[in-house]
C-alpha cells in the first residue's frame, strides 16, 4: 500500500514546475516535504490529486500498484488518496454536514445510515474541537483561515482515507488553530493512513513528528533523511541547502 | 366580447381594443444585446377556450396537483377562458377575505374593483397590454381586509393544457391595511404540442403598514406557450412586500415585472430566479421604482441556462426625483451551462435626486472548475459536483422564498432539470476543462 511518483515532469501554462520527482510514501508513515515558495510544492499536491490544470509531461504516478496518472480526481479520492488544500474551495449553498455526507457516499455503494452519519461526524467533530453549529454553514463560506482548516481535517478525518497529502495546512494558523489541528493529525496518524505534509517552515513539524524529511528546491528533492533534517534546515535555511546542491552539481 | 356588468370597465375595454388595433405585433430589441421576436407564433391560429366547472383539482389537469400546496387558505383555478375550480376555507371567509373571479368582482365588490382596477396598468403601454385589458376573463379578485393576519396561502391558477389556446388572465389583489398574508400564483401548461398564448396582466395593491409575501410560480411545460405580461406591485406607506417570480419554462416569456415603493417607509425584497432549458426564450425587464423617500429595497435575481436557450435579465433601479433616504440594492447571477446557451444579465441605474444609497452589480459566468476539483478530490463524480454546484448556486434565491412548500417545489424542478441536462452540461463542463488544460 503506497504512492509512488516516478520521475515525475509537470507544466502549467509552458512552464515546467516540476522537473524529475522522485518520492515514495507508504501507508503507516509520515513523510513531511519542505521546500521554499516556488519550489513545487503545491503543483505536487494538486498534481498528486489530478489537478486538471497540471500537466504531466513525463514519469507517473502510483497508487497501491496501479498507474494513476491519467485518473480522474474522484477516481483517486474513492481509491483512497486525499489532498488537503491550501486554497479549498467555497461551495455556496452547501452545508459541511451534506458535503461530508456525499463524500462519505461517495466512496461507498449504499448510502450512510442518517444516525451512523451522525454518530461518525459527532466523533470528528470531538476530536477536532468543532462546534456542532460549524456542520450547517455553507462549506468554506465565509471561515476564517483556521476555519477552513479545520474543515478540511474534518474530511480528512471522515474520508479516513490511506495516503493523505496535507498542502501547508499549517500556512496562515496561529498557535492555538495549529495545535488543534495539529492533535487532530496525531489523532488519525497510525498504520492504516500514511501522511505527507508539505510546508515551508517547521512550525507544524514540531507538533506532527515525520518519520521522512524531503527537501525541495525548484522541482526536485534534493535532500532527505530522518526529522533530525527538519532541525538543521532552520539551522542553515534554504539559501545554504541551493549552494551545496549548486556546488555539488558544479563538482 | 365577455359580457360585463358596468359601463366603466366596457369603456375601458372599448379603449383597450382600439390601443390593440392600432398597435402592431411588438418586436423587442436591447440594442447589441437581444431581441425578442414573435414572428414564430401565429396569434391568428390561438382563441380563448372555455371549460367546465370541475369539483376538485384531481379533475384538472395533472400539471396543476402536481405543482399545488395541499391545505391552501384560498384557490382559485382559470383553465383557458373559464374559471373552473374556487375553495375558500371558512376560516378566511370568516376574516372577510375575498377570493373569486374578477368577472364576478366587478358586480360584487365594484366599488372597490372599480377604485383600484388597472391603477398601475395600463392599456396604452402596449400591443398584449392593450389585448389582456380588453379580452380577459375570468379573471381573479383578492382583497384581504384590514388587520386580516391570513396563515394559509391564496392561491391561484392559470392553466393552459391544449394546443390554440389563447388566455387573456388578470389578478387584481389588494392586501387592505395592516393586514398579513401570503398569495402564489402559478402559471402552468401541459406538455403539448402545439403553440398557445398567456397574455397576463397582474396588480397588487400593499397598502399602508401591510405585509404581503407574493409568489409567482411559471412552468408553462414542454408545449410551445408564449408568456407575454405585465406585473406590477404597489407598496403603501410602512408596508413590505417579498415578491418571488420564479420562471422554470415557456418556449418564449416577455415579462415586465415593477415592484413600486410608493409612499415613505415602504420596503420590499424582491427574489427571482429561473432556468431555461431547450429552445427557450426568456426576456425579463424588472424596475425596482422608488417614488416615495424613506424606502428600502433588495433584489437578487439568479438564473441558469441549458440547451440551445436564450436569457436575458435586465433589472433597473429607478429613484425619481423626490425620494431622498431610499436604499436600495439590485444583484443578478447568471450561470450558463451549455456552450450554446447565450445570456445577458443587465442591471442599471436612473437615480433623479440626491441623499440615496444604491448599488447594483451582475455577473454571467460558467462553472468554476476550481470548485469541481475540489469535490471531485473528495471522491464525487464530476456530474454530482456540477449538479450540487448548481443547487448550491440557487439556494441562496431558494432560501429567501421563505415558504417550505414552494421550496421543496423549486428545488425539485431543477434537480429535473439539471438530470435531462446531464449530457450536455458533462460535455460541456468536460470542455472547459479541456480548454484550461490547453491554455
Amino acid at each position: 500500500m503506497s504512492l509512488e511518483i516516478q520521475n515525475l515532469h509537470v507544466r502549467i501554462e509552458e512552464r515546467e514546475i516540476l522537473r524529475g520527482l522522485d518520492l515514495t510514501v507508504r501507508k503507516g508513515e509520515t513523510h513531511a516535504l519542505m521546500g521554499p515558495n516556488g519550489s513545487g510544492k503545491s503543483t505536487l499536491a494538486n498534481t498528486i490529486m489530478g489537478n486538471p490544470n497540471y500537466e504531466v509531461t513525463e514519469g507517473k504516478i502510483v497508487f497501491n500498484g496501479e498507474d494513476v496518472t491519467e485518473a480522474d480526481p474522484d477516481e483517486r479520492a474513492r481509491a483512497g488518496l486525499f489532498m488537503a488544500f491550501q486554497y479549498p474551495a467555497t461551495i455556496p449553498g452547501v452545508s459541511v454536514a451534506n458535503f461530508l455526507r456525499m463524500a462519505v457516499n461517495a466512496k461507498r455503494d449504499d448510502p450512510i445510515k442518517v444516525k451512523e452519519f451522525g454518530k461518525l461526524l459527532g466523533e470528528n467533530m470531538e476530536i477536532l474541537k468543532i462546534d456542532r453549529a460549524f456542520t450547517s454553514r455553507y462549506l468554506n463560506e465565509g471561515f476564517s483561515g483556521g476555519e477552513k482548516k479545520r474543515a478540511e481535517i474534518l474530511q480528512l478525518a471522515m474520508l479516513r482515507p490511506e495516503i493523505a497529502v496535507l498542502d501547508e495546512t499549517d500556512s496562515g494558523l496561529d498557535i492555538d488553530a495549529l495545535r488543534i489541528v495539529s492533535d487532530g493529525v496525531n489523532a488519525l496518524r497510525g498504520p492504516e493512513m500514511g501522511s505527507l505534509i508539505i510546508t515551508h517552515y517547521k512550525r507544524i513539524l514540531d507538533y506532527v513528528r515525520p518519520e521522512f524529511v524531503h527537501i525541495m528546491l525548484d522541482g526536485r528533492i534534493v535532500r532527505e533523511g530522518g526529522p533530525e533534517l527538519a532541525d538543521e534546515l532552520e539551522q542553515t535555511g534554504y539559501e545554504q541547502i541551493r549552494e551545496e546542491v549548486a556546488a555539488a552539481n558544479a563538482g | 366580447m365577455p359580457a360585463s356588468a358596468s359601463d366603466w370597465l366596457d369603456e375601458r375595454r372599448k379603449a383597450a381594443l382600439e390601443a390593440y388595433e392600432g398597435e402592431p405585433v411588438p418586436t423587442w430589441r436591447r440594442s447589441g444585446f437581444w431581441t425578442t421576436t414573435l414572428r414564430k407564433l401565429d396569434l391568428d391560429a390561438l382563441e380563448p377556450r372555455r371549460y367546465e366547472p370541475v369539483s376538485s383539482v384531481d379533475e384538472l389537469p395533472a400539471v396543476v396537483g402536481d405543482a399545488l400546496d395541499d391545505e391552501p387558505g384560498a384557490l382559485i383555478v382559470q383553465r383557458g377562458a373559464s374559471t373552473v375550480l374556487l375553495q375558500v376555507s371558512a376560516e378566511l371567509t370568516e376574516q372577510g377575505v375575498v377570493v373569486m373571479p374578477l368577472e364576478q368582482a366587478v358586480v360584487e365588490h365594484e366599488a372597490l374593483v372599480r377604485e383600484w382596477y388597472m391603477k398601475r396598468l395600463s392599456e396604452t403601454e402596449g400591443k398584449f397590454p392593450a389585448a389582456t385589458a380588453a379580452f380577459w376573463t375570468g379573471g381573479v379578485f383578492i382583497h384581504v381586509p384590514r388587520n386580516a393576519q391570513v396563515k394559509a396561502p391564496i392561491q391561484t391558477v392559470y392553466v393552459i393544457d391544449e394546443p390554440g389556446t389563447a388566455q387573456y388572465a388578470h389578478t387584481l389583489a389588494i392586501v387592505d391595511e395592516n393586514a398579513d398574508c401570503a398569495i402564489r400564483e402559478y402559471c402552468l401548461g401541459g406538455d403539448f404540442e402545439g403553440q398557445a398564448l398567456h397574455a397576463g396582466g397582474f396588480e397588487l395593491y400593499a397598502r399602508p403598514g401591510a405585509r404581503a409575501k407574493l409568489a409567482h410560480f411559471h412552468d408553462w411545460g414542454r408545449g410551445e406557450v408564449y408568456d407575454i405580461s405585465t406585473k406590477r406591485v404597489e407598496i403603501a406607506r410602512d408596508a413590505f412586500v417579498s415578491w418571488v417570480p420564479i420562471h422554470l419554462g415557456g418556449r418564449l416569456i416577455k415579462q415586465t415585472l415593477d415592484i413600486v415603493t410608493a409612499e415613505q417607509g415602504a420596503d420590499m425584497r424582491h427574489t427571482g430566479l429561473y432556468f431555461t432549458e431547450r429552445d427557450e426564450h426568456l426576456d425579463l425587464f424588472t424596475t425596482d421604482m422608488k417614488e416615495a423617500p424613506h424606502t428600502a429595497g433588495d433584489t437578487v435575481w439568479k438564473g441558469a441556462l441549458t440547451g440551445d436557450s436564450r436569457a436575458s435579465y435586465e433589472g433597473l433601479i429607478h429613484i425619481v426625483p423626490d425620494a431622498q433616504e431610499t436604499h436600495t440594492y439590485l444583484q443578478t447571477h447568471q450561470m450558463l451551462l451549455s456552450q450554446r446557451a447565450k445570456g445577458d444579465a443587465i442591471p442599471s441605474l436612473i437615480v433623479q435626486t440626491d441623499n440615496v444609497s444604491a448599488s447594483h452589480g451582475g455577473t454571467v459566468g460558467e462553472l468554476d472548475e476550481e470548485q469541481i476539483f475540489y469535490m471531485m478530490s473528495r471522491g464525487i463524480s464530476r456530474i454530482e459536483a456540477v449538479q450540487t454546484l448548481v443547487e448550491g448556486y440557487f439556494e441562496e434565491v431558494v432560501q429567501r422564498l421563505d415558504d417550505p412548500g414552494l421550496e421543496e417545489l423549486v428545488r425539485r424542478r431543477i434537480g429535473e432539470k439539471l438530470l435531462a441536462a446531464e449530457d450536455q452540461v458533462k460535455e460541456f463542463v468536460g470542455h472547459r476543462a479541456g480548454a484550461a488544460q490547453e491554455a
